[in-house]
């Protein structure tokens, strides 16, 4: 069975953001008024962690690129009363919105604030309502979301696969944000399989996961040089 | 004058058709015909066994994508050009849409809400699925479709997974 896994090269990430872009775009995530903004509840579902070192003039800027993590071990799923999010047999982390009540023990639960909460319905931008993406639904108000990782894309994909007779070849599931990244800062594919390009990323001498003292196995390794 | 003593004949039948519908307390699915539901009362056993057409010539993307889609106004027209082929009203209606070049406004009878996926080329052709599953005898229906045969419901789908032993994992179909 496969396990999606996600690397993200720091060293190579320019912060640009067109992760977040492309991210937004792909699963029709909304867009929050200013005001809503300022109340903290804007949507994100890959967010751009900025972190800045030092005193001017000698300063330097950190990016990091923040999707769900997709822990083997997730301990949003163990206190969904409902079973709306589960970790499915590959390892992704699911959110099924029609079942999900909006109690929001999911969030409290995720140590790296992956999901976020639809607090009101969604407004879609005079023709945003005409070309959102058809291959995801658009959420209600009341419950909570957070990135699939763009499952609906495997769908498709394995579709493909067993029309040809064959599996899925390394690279050929992307999400949105690996696809689009400019400076091919993010690998993603089947840490299972020994010879994709995510295994070697894995075993990088540069790569760790945010706060592995936790035991909750997120499946995204980022690479840096910086401690 | 003929044509006209026919049909009030007819339209005498189908009101003693109805009243003995009512009579037998309304179980009767017969349709009084003097309003249908689509804009024109296709028929597909018609097309089927006397033209002899495949589903897929008029549900043009049912082996190629999640779709199979309604036939657009340019598959009906490539046969009902201008001189009708019989003396069926309906026809008529349907040279009507041809002549102003307006697509029929076909309505839906099945449909998966959009927080679900399903696709035909995954049923149809990679599960080799026989329509008539899904849709009933699509071949001896000579009135347009009004109800679903098998009521496109989650317990529906998963019933036949489990029985085909493909997988009912929540993300395989919600998205
Ligand atoms: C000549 C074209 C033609 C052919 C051939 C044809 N259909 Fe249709 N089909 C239509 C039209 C037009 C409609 C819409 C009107 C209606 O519902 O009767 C339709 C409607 C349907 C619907 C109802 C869809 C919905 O949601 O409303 C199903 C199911 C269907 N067809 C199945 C089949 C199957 C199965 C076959 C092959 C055995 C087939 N059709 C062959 C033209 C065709
Ligand atoms: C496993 C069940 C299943 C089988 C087998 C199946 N269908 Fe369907 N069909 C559905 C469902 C469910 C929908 C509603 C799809 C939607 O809303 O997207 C549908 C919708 C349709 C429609 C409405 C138009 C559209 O774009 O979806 C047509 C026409 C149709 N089917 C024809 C066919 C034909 C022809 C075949 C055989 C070649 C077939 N179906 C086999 C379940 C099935
Ligand atoms: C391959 C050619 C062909 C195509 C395509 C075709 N038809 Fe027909 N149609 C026929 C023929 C032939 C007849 C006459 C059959 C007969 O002799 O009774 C007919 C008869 C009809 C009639 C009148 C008969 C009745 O009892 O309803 C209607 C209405 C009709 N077609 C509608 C349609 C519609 C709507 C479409 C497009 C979805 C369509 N046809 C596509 C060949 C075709
Ligand atoms: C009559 C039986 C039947 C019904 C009804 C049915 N399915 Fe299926 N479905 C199958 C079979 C068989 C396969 C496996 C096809 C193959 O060999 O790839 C399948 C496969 C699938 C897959 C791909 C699973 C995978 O391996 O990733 C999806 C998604 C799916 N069905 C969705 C649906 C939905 C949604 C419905 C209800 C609207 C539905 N199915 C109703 C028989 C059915
Ligand atoms: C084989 C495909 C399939 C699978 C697997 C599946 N569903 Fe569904 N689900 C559907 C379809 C089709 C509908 C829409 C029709 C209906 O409401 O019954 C639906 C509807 C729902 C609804 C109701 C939405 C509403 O508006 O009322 C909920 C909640 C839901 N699914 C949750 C789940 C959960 C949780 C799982 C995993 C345990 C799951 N589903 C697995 C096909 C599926």
């Amino acid at each position: 069975m496969a396990k999606w896994t996600m690397a993200i090269d720091l060293d190579r990430c320019t912060g640009c953001g067109a992760c977040m872009v492309a991210c937004k775009t792909e699963n029709n995530v909304p867009i929050v008024t200013p005001e809503e903004a300022h109340e903290g509840r804007v949507m994100n579902w890959m967010e751009m962690i900025t972190e800045y070192e030092g005193d001017y003039p000698n300063l330097s800027v950190r990016r990091m690129p923040k999707p769900c993590f997709h822990c083997d071990n997730p301990p949003c799923t163990r206190v969904c009363p409902v079973g709306a999010t589960y970790r499915n047999e590959e390892g992704l982390v699911a959110q099924i919105y029609h079942r999900c009540i909006g109690c929001r023990y999911c969030m409290v639960a995720c140590p790296f604030t992956a999901k976020v909460f639809n607090w009101h319905e969604p407004i879609w931008m005079e023709g945003a309502d005409t070309c959102y993406n058809p291959d995801v639904s658009r959420r209600m108000v009341g419950v909570v979301e957070k990135c699939s990782f763009c499952a609906h894309r495997l769908t498709k994909v394995k579709e493909e696969a067993d029309g040809e007779d064959r599996s899925n070849n390394d690279g050929e599931y992307l999400p949105a944000c690996a696809e689009i990244c400019p400076a091919d800062a993010i690998t993603f594919g089947d840490l299972e399989d020994r010879t994709s390009a995510v295994y070697g990323k894995s075993r990088d001498y540069r790569a760790h996961r945010i706060m592995e003292d936790l035991g909750v196995e997120p499946k995204v390794y980022y690479l840096s040089k910086r401690t | 004058m003929k044509e006209l003593k026919t049909g009030s004949i007819a339209s005498v039948v189908v009101r003693f058709a109805y009243a003995g519908c009512l009579i037998l307390s309304g179980a009767c699915a017969i349709s009084s015909g003097d309003e249908p539901d689509q804009p024109i009362a296709y028929n597909h056993k018609l097309h089927i066994e006397t033209v002899g057409l495949e589903c897929a010539e008029c549900h043009r993307y049912v082996e190629t994508s999640a779709a199979a889609t309604l036939p657009p106004l340019e598959v009906c027209r490539s046969c009902h050009e201008s001189e009708p082929l019989t003396e069926s009203p309906e026809e008529t209606v349907l040279l009507k849409y041809v002549a102003d070049g307006t697509e029929i406004p076909w309505k839906r009878i099945y449909h998966v809400p959009d927080h679900v996926y399903f696709s035909h080329r995954r049923h149809v052709v990679l599960g080799e699925l026989d329509c008539g599953l899904c849709h009933g005898v699509m071949q001896e229906q000579t009135a347009p479709v009004r109800s679903a045969f098998l009521e496109v419901k989650m317990e529906n789908c998963m019933d036949c997974h489990r029985e085909h032993k493909v997988t009912n994992d929540c993300l395989s179909c919600h998205r």
